[in-house]
């Protein structure tokens, strides 16, 4: 049965915001004042500047002491900004926080309908009414608290991770920091030498994973993956795979050099972006950690060579299950370097044409003259925006790293390696920051730069030597300009690495890019909508290793926020069950996408109990109760009913 | 503010914020939350920054003062933290402990907090009208002034420069809140850590002559066109300043003291191209019939979503033409004259626009690094607060237990500043921990 709203004899305020002019440009708010204080149980209403502001805040604050309120209703934004904000207000009120209700006339209104401000305003009118219904029926709710675990699962040992890890621990935070890979490093690990401050990938990489051995609190896992995901907030149950590396200690490293040598297996290696051959019992550099190899089964031919050389050597080791209990989850899952596509400037049909990552492991490993495939290379063309801007691919955003990161390796190539003729065929350069200074120096110490427009890509011409790209340069008044060149660099962009399984495990939204999204970029930039689960590095979007660090590092600070409390409240806005109702069909059950309702046995029949620390009041329980006996708090059957009419009548 | 908070007498707190714009309060709500004692000083009337004063911001386009209010009441009603605006940071030393101490002068605002109630009976009454510095001069205020509608505080002040004297304020106010005999206040407090979060100042184009050295009426800078979009904006439209005429041809002039040796700024200043592009797109919303060409040296949409953003922009018709500005005249009708090699052309160009805004950068607001005394608080290059270990202690200064967060340390968008100050808050934090632990420690151990 629906109550009548405007009986419950409650005292409601009311505040129509004008956003500065957001609303009140589209929406007569003072029309919407005068028909909104005629209706029952409406004891003021008001206009406000900026309801969010402090004066604003305080002034509703006294109205609830003064007149006295028994409900609020604020006609802002998106609940999404502010319903903490005025949930706030009401108890500072001495109101219960939930006898408070926000209605949304600015994005779902005054926003939405900008070219007919008579029909917003009427629009303002009805929301605004269903509100004042809804909080007429609202009963005071409390929020549930519940432990929280003092540890964290930080998926990926990149510098973000490994970075994040050393904070967390010296914040008092148990770590298991999970690394798909057999070895901890990341992308950087594969870098060389870095532009601003010409550190090394590697240099950085073992100052850190020194600093994650010493710290007893952090449990690294390589060659691990989550497999499994239960729980929420201050309490995920967490599986994790940890493949074998067919390889333990104890060994002594000659042992594992012969053991290497005497292999007889060779694939391309990955690390070296298959510039390089490997063994199937391996290592990527003389420092890698953790400092053991690791044996490739799926190159592996079990010669048992290896055997002969060193007794660490275990081709029967099986992987593990374990599981852990963690408060928080942090994804610093990382990037992978864009794959262009065969014939895309000549890749793979030219063995000259390479991908930036490849130039950045072969000025790792070149020694003296810079030579490829044997010859000796004195012109270079960068051509940029590869993947990454694209006009008709999938890729349209900008890798950000690139520019920087790309012109600090031409300095490079021209001052340790004596290139002469250097080509950056851009698309609009963008050193920004201080990173305009490299800018500068490249293009005074005659580096060429040619620049082409969106829709006239360069042409890459392979077919005879030397190769041959032609571009119609912008900054030469579109004079076309051929550069012959004996090395065609592609600047290849970031793309999201794949982790279809991770992401479906832990629901991880994603934007539009593809890369893991924020709640918001300036208001929540770290956290997710899964609450409790943060990210951080290039697994977000593109950034350089210095951005990555800030992230890594502001997300700790939100992980520390919530679980140095020992305990984290809940929504008390959850399912709730009328065991009087139930007949036990099951439907809730299947509905469930968190796994928060169980059934039980009664004296009677068996009926459905939500696990309260699991729901997180989503609703897509109730419509499908046939005896409606399954309702979710602050949200109840009665109270939406009652906002409909009050909407269309 | 608690009530425990303000009445201890100890003034020993565990970190002090300078600056209380949206590196500072973002730094300052991080620490409370991890269960820290913040105090924040500001040098202005309020809090809230530059952010506070902006239109709606890039890429996302949400209205500014809508996503800084929330922040800024929060910081001013957290128990841990403690603001102290219209104040400066006069000097620190550090003790034997390893601990900082900081002397904090409070200049009056002439009004007593607790009795004004922000009723700006005071701003009617008063007879004298200056600049408002809060709409970067297109509009006055008076000398009693309530800094701008969303201040937090929300209450009034004094301008005593440019007051007269005259008590009409004083006759006005109801509560008897305005008080000329307010002195300067000076707090002294201990704490275990600092963030220094004092942003950046605005390259003043009155230095570049080859652009009218501001005596061009109708070039207006960047923030000034911000502040003719805000929700609070002045005229409700876009107007010129030299005549009130509604402009329909504007041109945006980019890099205008930034990317340029000759002024002695040779970086770029990372937001420019961005907001420039942002306030195209609004001023098209607030001016449908204008013409909005920006002129460019390259287009530096890097951060997420950004060039998906110019290309919205191109889509709607921002003209962009690639070429440097060499020269604004000014016409007889007010109009403006702009030449340029256009480089798409290779030719040089001039044409006439009714308003330029110049899409001023970023530099470093020093002064910080006079306070320490003997120690040395070091600045790079470019004289922003130097980042020593900027790949895996980004936001750490050469002091132990000084950190910098947000402009402070280099050119830098919004969502970078608030990752920095979430970053330099981490930091903090550890220090403060492993400080502590080692006071205790020495206290502890028998000598």
């Amino acid at each position: 049965m629906i109550k009548e709203p405007n009986f419950t004899g409650k005292r409601i305020g009311v505040y129509i915001c004008q956003c500065g002019s957001n609303i009140s440009d589209y929406v007569d708010v003072e029309k919407v004042r005068e028909e909104i204080s005629r209706g029952k149980g409406v004891s003021l209403a008001k206009i406000t500047m900026f309801a969010c502001a402090d004066s604003a805040q305080k002034e509703i604050v006294a109205d609830i002491q003064n007149e006295p309120l028994d409900a609020i209703v604020v006609a802002s934004c998106s609940p999404k900004l502010h319903l903490n904000t005025f949930r706030g207000v009401a108890e500072r009120g001495g109101l219960n926080p939930y006898n408070y209700v926000q209605v949304n006339i600015r994005e779902q209104d005054s926003w939405a309908h900008s070219d007919k401000p008579a029909q917003a305003t009427l629009k303002a009118i009805h929301l605004i009414r269903a509100g004042i219904a809804k909080v007429s029926l609202s009963e005071p709710l409390t929020p549930m608290t519940i432990p929280a675990e003092n540890s964290v699962a930080i998926v990926g040992a990149g510098v973000a991770g490994m970075r994040a890890a050393i904070e967390l621990a010296d914040l008092g935070v148990n770590v298991h920091l999970i690394e798909r890979e057999h070895f901890v490093g990341g992308r950087v690990a594969q870098w060389g030498k870095m532009s601003m401050t010409n550190q090394t990938g590697e240099e950085i990489i073992t100052e850190l994973y020194h600093e994650v051995k010493k710290r007893e609190s952090i449990r690294v896992y390589t060659g691990a993956n989550i497999i499994a995901s239960k729980g929420s907030i201050g309490n995920f149950n967490i599986q994790v795979k940890i493949q074998p590396r067919y390889v333990e200690p104890p060994c002594d490293p000659e042992s594992f050099k012969k053991a290497i040598e005497a292999c007889p297996v060779e694939v391309d290696d990955e690390f070296n972006f298959n510039l390089t051959k490997r063994k199937a019992i391996f290592f990527n550099y003389r420092s890698e950690f953790p400092a053991m190899p690791v044996v490739d089964m799926a190159a592996c031919t079990r010669c048992e060579e290896c055997l002969k050389y060193c007794h660490g050597i275990r081709l029967d080791q099986q992987y593990r299950i374990i599981e852990i209990h963690v408060g928080s989850i942090f994804l610093a899952t990382g990037f992978n370097p864009y794959e262009p596509k065969k014939g895309e400037f000549g890749y793979q049909e030219h063995p000259n044409v390479i991908t930036f990552q490849q130039l950045k492991r072969l000025l790792d490993l070149t020694k003296g003259e810079f030579r490829f495939r044997g010859k000796k290379i004195e012109r270079v063309a960068f051509i940029y925006c590869v993947g990454s801007r694209q006009i008709d691919g999938e890729n349209k955003y900008c890798a950000r790293y690139c520019c920087t990161s790309a012109i600090h390796a031409a300095i490079q190539l021209r001052q340790e390696l004596k290139v002469p003729f250097i080509y950056h065929i851009n698309k609009g350069i963008r050193t920004y920051g201080k990173q305009e200074i490299l800018y500068e120096q490249s293009s005074t110490s005659g580096d060429v730069y040619l620049q082409f427009v969106e829709d006239d890509p360069p042409v890459v011409e392979v077919l005879n030597n030397p190769i041959k790209v032609t571009v119609n340069d912008l900054l030469t008044a579109h004079m076309e300009v051929t550069v012959t060149t004996d090395l065609v660099v592609l600047i290849t962009g970031m793309v999201p690495r794949v982790n279809t399984e991770l992401i479906s495990i832990l629901k991880v939204p994603l934007g539009k890019d593809h890369f893991y999204n924020e709640i918001h970029p300036k208001l929540r930039p770290v956290e997710t909508m899964i609450d409790g689960l943060v990210i951080a590095g290039c697994c977000q979007g593109p950034r350089n290793i210095a951005e990555s660090a800030s992230s890594a590092l502001a997300a700790v600070s939100k992980v520390y926020s919530i679980l140095n409390k020992g305990e984290i409240k809940l929504e008390p806005t959850l399912a709730i069950v009328n065991p009087a109702a139930c007949e036990w069909c099951g439907k809730c059950l299947e509905a469930c996408p968190f796994d928060a309702i169980e059934r039980i046995e009664t004296e009677k029949v068996p009926v459905a109990r939500i696990i309260e620390s699991n729901c997180k009041g989503c609703g897509m329980c109730t419509p499908v109760c046939p005896t409606e006996a399954i309702d979710i708090k602050g949200y109840t059957n009665p109270e939406v009913r009652s906002m409909i009419e009050a909407m269309s009548g | 503010m608690s009530d425990d908070f303000r009445n201890s007498s100890l003034n020993e707190l565990d970190a002090l914020v300078i600056g209380g714009g949206i590196a500072g309060l973002e730094s300052a709500l991080n620490l409370a939350h991890m269960g820290f004692h913040v105090m924040i000083v500001e040098k202005d009337l309020s809090i809230g920054g530059r952010m506070i004063h902006l239109s709606k911001v890039f890429p996302t386009l949400d209205c500014s003062a809508c996503i800084t209010t929330p922040k800024v009441s929060e910081t001013a009603r957290h128990p841990n933290i403690e603001i102290l605006n219209h104040s400066e940071v006069k000097h620190i030393s550090r003790d034997e402990n390893g601990s900082y101490r900081a002397v904090i002068e409070q200049r009056p605002r002439y009004v007593i907090d607790s009795l004004c109630t922000g009723c700006q009976d005071c701003e009617e009454a008063c007879p004298v009208v200056v600049k408002d510095e809060y709409q970067y001069n297109l509009v006055g205020r008076k000398a009693a002034y309530i800094p701008f509608s969303i201040a937090s505080p929300r209450i009034a002040a004094i301008d005593l420069d440019n007051c007269i004297l005259c008590g009409a304020c004083e006759k006005a106010c109801g509560p008897g809140a305005i008080d000329f005999t307010q002195e300067t206040r000076i707090t002294e407090i201990t704490v275990n850590s600092i963030i220094v979060a004092t942003g950046f100042k605005l390259f003043d184009p009155d230095r570049i002559t080859r652009y009218g050295g501001g005596k061009l009426k109708n070039v207006v800078t960047a923030m000034q066109m911000e502040r003719q979009l805000v929700p609070t904006r002045p005229f409700n439209t876009v107007l010129r300043p030299g005549d009130g005429k509604v402009p329909d041809k504007i041109a945006y002039v980019l890099c205008a003291g930034s990317r340029d040796a000759t002024v002695g700024n040779p970086i770029c200043s990372q937001i420019c191209c961005m907001y420039s592009i942002k306030q195209a797109q609004l001023i098209l919303g607030a001016v449908p019939m204008a013409d909005v060409t920006i002129y460019f040296l390259h287009v530096r949409a890097f951060g997420k979503g950004f060039d998906e953003f110019y290309q919205q922009a191109k889509m709607m018709d921002v003209q962009f033409i690639k070429g440097k500005i060499g020269r604004i005249k000014e016409l007889e009708n007010g109009d403006l004259m702009l030449r340029y090699e256009d480089i798409a052309s290779g030719q040089v160009k001039e044409t006439q626009h009714d308003m330029v805004v110049l899409s001023v950068g970023i530099l470093p607001n020093m002064g910080i690094e006079k306070l320490f005394g003997d120690e040395k608080f070091k600045l790079d290059p470019f004289n922003f607060y130097n980042q020593p270990n900027e790949m895996t202690d980004p936001f750490k200064s050469n002091l132990p237990g000084v950190f910098i967060a947000g402009t402070s340390t280099g050119p830098m968008d919004i969502p970078d500043s608030i990752l920095s100050a979430g970053a330099a808050a981490a930091q903090a934090a550890k220090y403060m921990k492993q400080h502590q632990a080692s006071i205790s420690h020495q206290a502890t151990t028998p000598l």
